[in-house]
């Protein structure tokens, strides 16, 4: 599966069957990332695949891992890698060590986005 | 090899990458620092998230060269820890992954980085150079003598560090200066009684 498609699917996904499948509606998901309600749309249709910073905000928001957008057959190889980074990290406070995982999974992430198709136009400006 | 000459070694590093890079004074920036991580390929990451002991992180591998940093860090810290991750990125790669807070501390190559880093910014032979000019003989050197160096110079080594360098070099006794912890107000006052 294409990096587009995955980050498709998994976007409607984790939106639908947010709140034990209670979902949530692409407009409240938008507002919570602060961002307009199409661009949501335009993810789960494949219009264009969301920046690393969005993916790491909607990791965030549904409480999942980064790699949860990275289709599985392009992380598997790496995942010892990641294991060796935690053993080495294991004297740290754990929620540091949780926080190195998501910075090990973002820069793993930042590889892979590298060169796709990211939105420019949709953003709402901040408010003041 | 013994730690002492490692740490020697790494002393003269230090000493080679000021030289390199055109540092001749104890006020090394960030942006002086930002400027040699760009020439050497190195890929800074402020994390915007919130860390409870963790300052910095080197990472080296296959999705690239790069230093994390922990958001929000004072100038001299974060001087501190740029220098600090640019060590292992000089010496270290091969651990393809290192990170600084207090539980590591202990370690050799950690210390080395320390040490390192505090060459780095301010070397002992300029910091001797100092004190020569300051008149202060072995043991003299006291919590007033380190604001007073701090604020002619400008440096960028934290009092932590300007501690202990001082008691290292037998400026102070141990523990004279790296127990102090009201640098702050010690400044408030030498200011106080400039005025």
């Amino acid at each position: 599966m294409s990096l587009t498609s995955h980050v498709a699917a998994q976007i409607k996904e984790l939106r639908t069957s947010y709140n034990h499948g209670e979902g949530l509606s692409q407009e409240t998901l938008a507002n919570s990332l602060g961002i307009a309600a199409n661009t949501v749309s335009r993810w789960e249709t494949g219009v264009y695949v969301p920046s690393l910073h969005d993916v790491e905000k909607l990791a965030r928001f549904f409480g999942v891992s980064m790699m949860v957008f990275i289709p599985p057959e392009e992380t598997e190889e790496d995942d010892d890698n990641l294991k060796s980074l935690l053993r080495t990290a294991r004297q740290l406070d754990h929620t540091d060590i949780e926080e190195l995982r998501k910075y090990a999974e973002f820069r793993k992430a930042r590889s892979m986005y590298k060169g796709k198709k990211r939105p420019k136009a949709g953003r709402r400006s901040k408010k003041r | 090899m013994k730690a002492q000459t490692y740490y020697e070694d790494l002393k003269r590093l230090a000493r080679q990458v000021r030289a390199e890079n055109g540092l001749l004074l104890p006020r090394v920036t960030e942006r002086d620092l930002r400027n040699i991580y760009a020439r050497n390929g190195i890929e800074i990451d402020i994390w915007p998230y919130k860390f409870r002991n963790l300052r910095g992180a080197f990472m080296d591998d296959k999705f690239g060269t790069t230093v994390l940093l922990a958001k929000g860090l004072p100038q001299d810290p974060m001087v501190f820890t740029m220098a600090h991750e640019l060590k292992h990125f000089l010496t270290d790669r091969h651990l393809q992954v290192s990170y600084c807070d207090q539980s590591n501390a202990h370690k050799i190559l950690e210390i080395g980085a320390e040490v390192f880093a505090s060459e780095l910014l301010f070397p002992d032979g300029d910091f001797i150079k100092h004190m020569r000019e300051m008149k202060i003989g072995t043991y003299q050197c006291l919590p007033e003598t380190l604001v007073r160096l701090k604020r002619t110079t400008r440096t960028t080594l934290s009092y932590a560090g300007l501690s202990i360098k001082a008691e290292r070099l037998r400026y102070a006794r141990r523990d004279s200066l790296t127990k102090v912890k009201t640098w702050r107000k010690l400044e408030r006052a030498y200011n106080l009684t400039r005025q």
